[in-house]
């Protein structure tokens, strides 16, 4: 439990707070968080993964781990800080926030729960907080979105998988702008956007242009949806041309939603993670040396220092 | 895209301004991977039809930005604040034509047809140098240009005409040269070129 605190090395809000989302279950959320947490760990920074997977919690699977009986029902319930459900994990500088598992009962992630719960995440003394979010464009999981530092959106190659992160990414931007202008407003474009999606003329629909003629109170807040980009992660790639499709949805989000999505990289389909994630061992402690660890080193690179991936002239 | 966006070729292909060249194909090649054939990736956001028109106006940013000259006459325009109407595609082409030295367009030739003369070109047997020079003139082609398109030197070209022989190469040669000549000027190759070696040798027998 003191893992955190005695390997911290900054002290409170200086924290950055990822959340692994996605649109469609069983694209590898998981399995991604859990990935990223280890290699941030390997990378020398205290590391906390929240397991926010309301509709049953599976990060443990993910790391190798046995269910906690500490988990996220006593934070909420209020019979426990945060701090005290820390559990730490085999991995140096990897610890768990075991999330909902012995709850029978229907839990909603709430906008009030949301903002409690980043708010004392962001007091860890952890360097990073993964967050492993349940799957599709819920309210809590785009309620968690909007709050956190970086928001990994993880896709496969599969149509079913890339349409349900577009209407992932649709949602986000909706929930962003309702707060910033009136209900009939809103109401309207969300009527603008229904007729657009059931038109078959060709003519580009501009939710930039649209905004700037009806909402302009709402422009600010679109413009500012641009300076924390949501990170595109294309997992289970088979092939090379699937692996460049995250510049193709990038282009997409760009020319369609007129919003920064940033590509942050593919991960190879690879036989060993299925077979490390039945045996209990989690495939970059198993294989550290493989080109998968490569990859999630180079997306927490990505993440944490860009400036370290520059080629140097 | 905003309309103001539509002749801004760098958000098109999505490269930043000063990208090097490399950077704007790698960009255009992955544009054009996006929204031609079946790419998952614009499944339920654009129709066939919407991803058809991308690809033109794609086809038509790299275009500019692929060519060097085009490229920096557009960022002339783009960071002189001129209007959005002056960076189409076929204002850069007209603007870069007038540029360019045209040398080539100028020699376009306009035939004339003179039905005496075509009638005593299909008649005439007995060829020599001055008849090919008639005919050359007649055909409206300089000697510099008959030079240029059969890559024979000039000088060879006007001893052949003047029936020089001192100023030429072995017959062999002259042969070569004489059945280019002919077949440039579109005449009967193989008679026109047989007469005039048949008179050539007659010059060249004093020697």
């Amino acid at each position: 439990m003191d893992l955190v605190q005695i390997t911290g090395e900054k002290c409170g809000m200086g924290n950055s707070i990822w959340a692994v989302a996605s649109g469609k279950g069983g694209v590898g959320k998981s399995f991604i968080s859990a990935s990223l947490a280890i290699t941030v760990a390997k990378l020398g920074h205290p590391v906390v993964i929240v397991d926010l997977d309301i509709t049953g919690a599976n990060s443990h699977t993910c790391l190798g781990m046995n269910p906690s009986p500490l988990n996220l029902r006593h934070y909420f319930d209020g019979s426990k800080t945060l701090q005290e459900i820390i559990v730490p994990s085999s991995i140096p500088k990897l610890s768990l926030i075991q999330g909902l598992w012995d709850s029978w009962n229907l839990f909603e992630l709430t906008a009030d729960r949301v903002e409690k719960l980043v708010k004392d995440l962001r007091e860890l003394t952890a360097s990073y907080v993964i967050i492993d979010l349940g799957a599709g464009g819920t309210h809590g999981n785009i309620e968690v979105f909007k709050h956190v530092d970086e928001k990994i959106l993880v896709t496969t190659p599969e149509p079913t998988s890339l349409e349900k992160n577009y209407r992932f990414i649709e949602g986000y931007i909706c929930s962003k702008i309702q707060p910033t202008t009136t209900p009939d407003k809103y109401m309207d474009w969300i009527h603008a956007l229904r007729e657009k999606r059931h038109s078959t003329n060709s003519s580009a629909y501009s939710i930039r242009n649209y905004i700037t003629d009806k909402m302009p109170e709402s422009l600010p807040t679109f413009e500012a949806m641009n300076n924390s980009p949501i990170h595109v992660v294309v997992n289970s790639v088979r092939s090379h041309e699937q692996s460049s499709l995250g510049y193709s949805i990038r282009s997409v989000c760009n020319k369609y939603f007129e919003l920064e999505v940033n590509f942050l990289g593919s991960i190879n389909y690879d036989n060993a993670v299925w077979q490390s994630i039945r045996l209990h061992e989690p495939v970059l402690i198993a294989q550290p040396f493989t080109p998968l660890a490569g990859q999630f080193l180079s997306l927490c690179k990505h993440l944490i220092d860009p400036e370290e991936l520059r080629a140097v002239v | 895209m905003s309309a103001d966006g539509k002749f801004n070729y760098y958000a098109i292909l999505e490269v930043d301004q000063h990208a090097p060249q490399h950077e704007v194909t790698t960009a255009f090649e992955r544009a054009k991977k996006t929204y031609s054939g079946d790419n998952p990736a614009i499944y339920t956001i654009f129709s066939q039809d919407e991803a058809r028109e991308y690809l033109k106006i794609i086809e038509e940013a790299y275009s500019v930005l692929g060519n060097k000259t085009l490229r920096s006459m557009y960022d002339k325009k783009l960071f002189g604040k001129s209007s959005v109407e002056d960076l189409s595609y076929a204002s850069l082409l007209k603007a870069s034509q007038a540029n360019m030295p045209q040398t080539k367009k100028v020699e376009k030739i306009v035939p004339v047809v003179d039905e005496a003369m075509e009638k005593e070109i299909r008649e005439k047997t007995d060829w020599s140098g001055p008849d090919l020079k008639k005919v050359r003139e007649y055909r409206g082609l300089s000697i510099e240009r008959l030079s240029q398109i059969t890559k024979i030197n000039s000088y060879y070209i006007r001893a052949i005409e003047d029936m020089n022989a001192k100023g030429l190469p072995a017959y062999v040669f002259v042969r070569g040269y004489v059945l280019q000549i002919v077949r440039e000027l579109g005449l009967d190759q193989k008679n026109v070129t047989d007469s005039f070696i048949k008179n050539y040798k007659t010059i060249m027998k004093p020697e």
